[in-house]
């Protein structure tokens, strides 16, 4: 970043600051929250860092996807500060961006770091107290749909989001041609004998029974 | 004998069956003395959208943001004046409050060095993202981010748009695209003679490039690498994920294009196409980099301002329906490229929606109308990005066309119906001096692409490209046409485009046109069908029992 970029920077940290928000060329933080406790949290219950990796290569190992953050799921204590370490692997945007967050607290609802192309940003934001599960994804257009969600858990979550990659199903899963394999030939042969064997087996239990 | 018997019920119940079909009263019913009653239609409100709906009125005025000034634009929906100042001055250099307005990313249009002392910048770095609009979601029946180009119309589209900050959708709640994310891909203007770095960070997920078409451009950068945007013969497609910067130094002035060059079938008729316009050097020529969805330019050049009153840039282009079918079918990226490459076949291919700026009617008069003074000289540039031609008339005036592909003419010609080819750009002077020739006077004159299929959605008129040259004393407070033909309500009516309600039917003298009611079936073939079936059935019984018996 050229100096230039800092001096403005610098003389908006005044604004910046009282709207939860910065920004410079590389980056953009809303809602960071370090310290302030969210209703129910009497004190900040521990300290928690992860760091998170996003970029098309952790989309490899899902067929089908194509952006991806390099983890799906995080399980995190009630009333936690999570200190968000997002590295961006691609030339492009991608964001760590969680909903469902109370919005007393945090605008919207919302806690995110965008960071705007290979780089990184840390931030921290406190965790509500309460059983629930946020969701986490990158918000520009069809990165999401096509891989950039997780979900973060607290005290385990009240529930699995859908479409995690390699983790959950989707609601509207795509549809792909049936392959028939040996295997599925097999089990199909071996499920009709089954179902005669039933028949015979049905035949010998009613004669039994009637003697 | 049992067999003959068994036989004879056989054959009882075929041909009691088969006259029972016969006899069934079918789809439409022959009407006997009266004709059904007519249905009476009425909008319901909450189906219908409201003419204008918009939240900034204080835009449409002339104004001054940070030095910058910028036209009034008495239309319903103007574009956003600090979007406008922040591309003009770029985004870099604009204060933070300015562009917290916008969406825009600070790095989106970077103005440097006035290298001829000339008090304008010189080197100009212009980023630009790719989005897809109304693509299909794993997360449920929806389409994200929404994009409706009419009422209750959401085709598949891709845009490059500039490079943004934040949520791609309004908010996390409305699912519907922000406003900078809008069809088309946003006119781009540069000076002649600036150095350009035109960067593309691709944000989809499938491969795209830029080609600069008619713009002076070197085939290779200075580096060696590929600058005409081809993937046969100058580089190969950029993946999702990475980016590539275009150098140009444009020696010529005009209206120029740049367009995705993979799949160019596909990807530049999705929407992956827009104007990009060279300016004449001039002096202090601080210029609005972006036109997001095109229409009229609030801060136009130095030459433009010496020159014309006004300057509008008018897109038009087409969507076919099995070609966005793909992305609103499948989101596995193999699944839309086998369906879209291999699948869709162009050369069988209709279009089926016809877009002004990004939008069709009714919209278009929310945001695409063309408002003049008497005595005015407009300057249009006009893009034709059908893939086939387009002959774009104006009522009410004979336009003349100064440029052809950016070229000025030695000869300049006039015309009321203007023909481009594809990918052609032309750039017509409106003038509404009063004389018969040029302007016929003051009116809300259609203006509209005079193939006629182009003033349907999807068969559906009036719709497409319709828009309107409209003098400023038919605009009411709120920018929406004064009109006084047919009622606009039907229109705005999220069933109208969907072919649900009736064209004409919102007047009691009008409703001779309304859908007219059903028939009940003719009673005797109801008699007669409803034996057939019993006797049947009764013959299934006989036959039943006396197989029992025979046992």
């Amino acid at each position: 970043m050229r100096l230039k970029h800092w001096i403005v920077l610098l003389l908006f940290i005044p604004v910046l600051s009282l709207a939860s928000h910065r920004m410079d060329m590389d980056s953009m933080v809303m809602n960071e929250n370090p310290m302030t406790l969210p209703e129910g949290c009497p004190q900040i219950a521990g300290d928690k860092k992860i760091t998170v990796r996003a970029g098309r290569k952790y989309a490899g190992k899902f067929p089908g996807l194509v952006f991806a953050y390099d983890q799906q799921s995080w399980e995190v204590a009630p009333c936690t500060r999570l200190t968000v370490r997002f590295i961006n692997e691609d030339h492009i945007r991608h964001q760590f961006m969680v909903h469902g967050l109370p919005p007393k607290t945090y605008p919207e609802g919302m806690f995110t770091i965008e960071v705007s192309g290979p780089g990184e940003e840390t931030a921290a934001f406190i965790l509500p107290p309460y059983k629930k599960t946020y969701l986490v994804h990158c918000d520009i257009a069809q990165h999401t749909e096509h891989g950039m969600k997780a979900q973060i858990k607290v005290a385990g979550g009240d529930r699995e989001l859908a479409s995690l990659p390699g983790l959950t199903k989707p609601i509207r899963p795509d549809r792909y041609p049936t392959d028939w394999k040996p295997f599925s030939i097999t089990m199909l042969l071996l499920a009709l004998v089954g179902g005669l064997g039933l028949v015979w087996g049905g035949r010998w239990l009613i004669k039994a029974m009637s003697e | 004998m049992r067999l003959i018997r068994f036989l004879s019920y056989l054959a009882g119940i075929a041909l009691s069956l088969l006259l029972a079909w016969v006899f069934f009263p079918g789809k439409q019913t022959e009407m006997d003395r009266l004709a059904p009653a007519t249905l009476k239609w009425i909008p319901s409100l909450d189906e219908t959208e409201e003419f204008c709906q918009f939240g900034h009125p204080e835009w449409r005025q002339a104004q001054t943001i940070e030095g910058v000034d910028i036209e009034e634009d008495p239309q319903c929906k103007p574009d956003n004046p600090y979007v406008v100042a922040s591309v003009v001055k770029g985004t870099d250099k604009i204060s933070m409050p300015t562009l917290m307005k916008t969406r825009l990313a600070m790095d989106a249009v970077v103005k440097q060095d006035d290298r001829d002392g000339d008090g304008d910048p010189d080197v100009i770095h212009i980023k630009l993202e790719v989005a897809e609009l109304n693509g299909s979601t794993p997360d449920g029946d929806f389409l994200i981010p929404g994009y409706r180009i009419a009422p209750n119309l959401t085709p598949g589209i891709w845009v490059f748009v500039p490079k943004m900050r934040g949520m791609a959708t309004i908010d996390s709640v409305n699912l519907d695209a922000n406003p900078l994310l809008r069809a088309p891909s946003p006119p781009i203007r540069v000076e002649q003679g600036d150095t350009v770095y035109l960067t593309l960070e691709n944000s989809h997920y499938l491969p795209h490039t830029i080609h600069l078409h008619g713009v002076d451009h070197p085939y290779l950068s200075a580096d060696g690498k590929g600058n005409d945007g081809v993937p046969i013969s100058s580089e190969k497609p950029l993946m999702p994920g990475e980016r590539r910067t275009y150098r140009i130094q444009p020696r010529q002035p005009g209206s120029m294009l740049y367009h995705c060059h993979v799949q160019t079938d596909k990807h530049m008729l999705m929407g992956l196409q827009g104007l990009f316009i060279v300016e004449e050097n001039r002096p202090n020529n601080w210029l609005q980099t972006f036109n997001i969805g095109a229409g009229k330019v609030r801060h136009p050049s130095r030459a433009n301002r010496e020159r014309f009153d006004q300057e509008y840039d008018l897109h038009f282009q087409s969507l076919d329906k099995e070609r966005y079918q793909p992305i609103q079918d499948h989101n596995d990226p193999r699944l839309v490229a086998k369906a879209m490459n291999r699948e869709y076949d162009i050369t069988d291919a209709d279009e089926d929606f016809f877009l002004l700026n990004g939008e069709s009617f009714p919209y278009s008069l929310r945001d695409s109308l063309v408002v003049v003074e008497p005595d005015q000289k407009v300057r249009l540039r006009v893009l034709n990005g059908h893939p086939r031609t387009l002959a774009v008339h104006f009522h009410g005036h004979k336009t003349r066309t100064i440029a052809l592909d950016g070229v000025p003419l030695k000869h300049p010609f006039i015309r009321d119906v203007q023909a481009l080819a594809p990918a052609q750009r032309l750039d017509l002077v409106l003038d509404t001096h009063d004389d018969g020739l040029h302007s016929f006077g003051p009116g809300a004159w259609l203006l509209h692409d005079h193939a006629e299929k182009s003033v349907t959605s999807d068969g559906v008129g009036p719709g497409g490209d319709i828009s309107l040259v409209i003098y400023r004393q038919l605009l009411d407070e709120n920018g929406f046409p004064k009109l006084q033909g047919m009622d606009l309500v039907p229109f705005f009516n999220r069933w109208f485009y969907q072919k649900q309600v009736p064209v004409w039917a919102r007047s009691k003298e009008w409703e001779i046109y309304a859908d007219a009611g059903a028939l009940p079936p003719n009673p005797i073939r109801v008699i007669i069908s409803g034996m057939l079936l019993g006797l049947s059935l009764g013959l299934i019984f006989l036959g039943w029992r006396d197989w029992r018996k025979s046992r």
